[in-house]
């Protein structure tokens, strides 16, 4: 159809199209092209780039593409508000995604971008779509938000903004300065992955420059050590936006697209349990010695298929999603190579918001137990032990989910309940090399005989005490239901996880923790 | 060039030193081997280096977060 006299519907078509396209071009060029041209210099990709990197080629329709400022002097200077939001496909799955864009008044929130924020929460919310924020805003808009005005029509308007009910996952990163709302969110989701470089925190570091009145260095403020070794906010830590956008792809793809199905089966990739026959040479066969129960975990899933959470925060204690026979499961160990495998409160908090994460999007559990028990001591009892360990139990006692435990060496006090031991999980297992006490045998003998290593008749009482910690005995009360050999321990999970699949209600637990806090 | 501290993450005492001051190191060598809770746990260098010094000897009790260790990234 070509614009002609004769044709004045091609006529005012060709119009619309030129006005639209002219429209679409201005809000597309973002921040324009010299901001655009120094990212790219720096090697970071713009918010249209990340978007493209997320979703499936083609499959983005965009949600607000023609929104600007509601302040009216800023509006021809503010492309999509700042905030480039819509719908797509992540690996074939209808999902949403907000992508800060930076160039445009620092992505800072105004009154537009925030319902834009809402409508896509809301839509995401409403239709089980997994929901994706890319991070990087200088936090509110100035002045929008200055004086009492500004406050009452930009801030307090939803109730639910910040309210997280888990009924689809959230996945996160922060690629660049954040603070503010796209902080908030991070810290909110299920996973949220850091790119070295950048800065999570309530505000700018010339702002707590100000408020402290000293120099804040950006990377101690809000950097990616704090957060992947002190604050366990960041689940992953990489080197690139692309890296990091295609950890959120990962990890979505273990996930169900919303709380009421059950997650995504994959294929079982070649070589899964190929090193199964001599798994038992990475547990030492001296008990005092330390391991990285990482070596087996690889060696126990499908392939390739470990994908660890918090690896430098709490790593005692190793969480971790998974494919056992090509359904996810989550991970939870304990690493002796750190502290011996004695869980800490950092551990306790990590488990426990993994243990939520699993129950609520119906992910079986599957734990890894070698620990000599809880870190004691007076700096553990200043960090509130209790409190952690009794959050952690009361968590694991919440799951609905398929729950299985493992021994694979020590189980001992208190920690053989956080770990699953007797009816805290729906299957208690050991391998032959479990020990299982109230604790260690070598503490047992000096409070029950008062006797130290060296001194006459300790090696007969240990000699003992060893023997009565054997899985040999809990086995024969029933109170452990199968002693598992260690080779055969895929097959073993694989099948119980077929055992104690929730077919009753299609996959789905109860989700009695979805309002729980997202961090401790 | 930054320096990373290795500091103790348990309460115990000093197993063994298997480095010296000078060494370069691999991500995930083991610097020295701590005693505590009946295990030998290793101070491993998470990032590599160069040990620049060592602060503790074979024996020395060790309290949890106390400087074990300085390595040059």
């Amino acid at each position: 159809m070509s614009a002609t006299p004769e044709n004045p519907t091609a006529q005012r078509q060709a119009q619309l199209d030129a006005d639209f396209e002219q429209r679409q071009a201005h809000a597309m060029a973002m921040g324009g092209s010299r901001k655009l041209d120094r990212r790219r210099e720096q090697g970071v990709l713009n918010a249209r780039e990340r978007i493209d990197r997320l979703f499936d080629p083609g499959s983005f329709i965009e949600s607000g593409l023609f929104a600007t400022s509601a302040v009216p002097v800023d509006s021809s200077s503010t492309p999509t508000d700042g905030k480039v939001a819509g719908f797509g496909r992540i690996q074939g799955r209808e999902s949403a995604a907000v992508a800060n864009d930076f160039t445009v008044m620092g992505a800072s929130s105004g009154a537009t971008n925030g319902r834009k924020i809402g409508h896509i929460k809301r839509v995401a919310t409403q239709r089980g779509l997994p929901l994706v924020f890319l991070g990087e805003s200088s936090g509110a808009r100035m002045p929008d938000h200055m004086g009492s005005r500004g406050m009452g029509l930009l801030l307090g308007n939803d109730g639910a903004q910040y309210q997280r009910l888990r009924e689809i996952p959230w996945a996160s990163a922060t690629l660049g300065l954040s603070y503010g709302s796209s902080s908030w969110y991070s810290v909110m989701s299920d996973f949220h992955v850091m790119r070295k470089g950048a800065v999570l925190a309530v505000s700018s570091s010339l702002l707590a420059s100000m408020a402290v009145k000293e120099d804040v260095d950006p990377q101690e403020l809000g950097g990616w050590k704090l957060h992947a070794e002190v604050t366990g906010f960041a689940d992953l830590v990489v080197d690139s936006d692309e890296e990091a956008i295609d950890a959120i792809k990962r990890f979505l793809s273990y996930l169900p697209g919303h709380h009421q199905e059950a997650p995504p089966v994959a294929s079982v990739l070649a070589g899964s349990g190929q090193g199964m026959a001599d798994i038992l040479k990475f547990l030492p066969a001296n008990r005092s010695q330390v391991y990285d129960v990482r070596q087996i975990i690889r060696t126990l899933v499908d392939t390739d298929s470990f994908f660890e959470l918090k690896a430098r925060f709490g790593r005692v204690g190793v969480t971790g999603l998974a494919r056992l026979g090509g359904r996810t499961v989550g991970i939870v160990a304990n690493n002796p190579l750190y502290k011996g495998g004695a869980l800490d409160t950092d551990a306790c908090e990590k488990i426990t918001s993994f243990l939520v994460l699993c129950d609520s999007f119906n992910i079986p559990i599957v734990m890894l137990v070698d620990t000599p028990g809880f870190v004691i001591g007076t700096e553990a009892e200043r960090r509130r032990a209790p409190g952690k360990i009794m959050n952690f139990m009361n968590a694991l006692s919440l799951v609905t989910v398929p729950k299985l435990s493992l021994v694979l060496r020590k189980s001992y006090g208190q920690a053989y309940l956080n770990m699953g031991g007797g009816r805290n999980s729906d299957e208690f297992a050991g391998w032959p090399t479990a020990e299982i006490s109230f604790m260690d045998p070598q503490f047992a003998v000096k409070v029950v005989h008062g006797l130290s290593p060296g001194e006459p008749g300790f090696e007969t009482a240990q000699a003992e005490m060893d023997k009565a910690s054997s899985v040999w005995d809990i086995a024969s009360v029933y109170a452990m239901q199968s002693v598992v050999r260690p080779q055969d321990s895929r097959e073993y999970l694989i099948r119980m996880l077929d055992v104690h699949e929730l077919r009753l209600s299609r996959g789905v637990g109860k989700h009695l923790m979805q309002a729980w806090p997202t961090s401790y | 060039m930054a320096a990373t501290k290795l500091l103790s993450e348990v309460t115990g005492s000093v197993w063994e030193i298997t480095t010296q001051v000078g060494q370069k190191l691999a991500p995930g060598d083991t610097v020295m081997v701590l005693e505590s809770m009946k295990m030998e746990i290793p101070v491993l260098c998470e990032d590599g280096g160069t040990l620049t010094e060592i602060l503790v000897a074979k024996g020395d009790s060790v309290a949890e977060g106390q400087l074990l260790a300085v390595i040059a990234t």
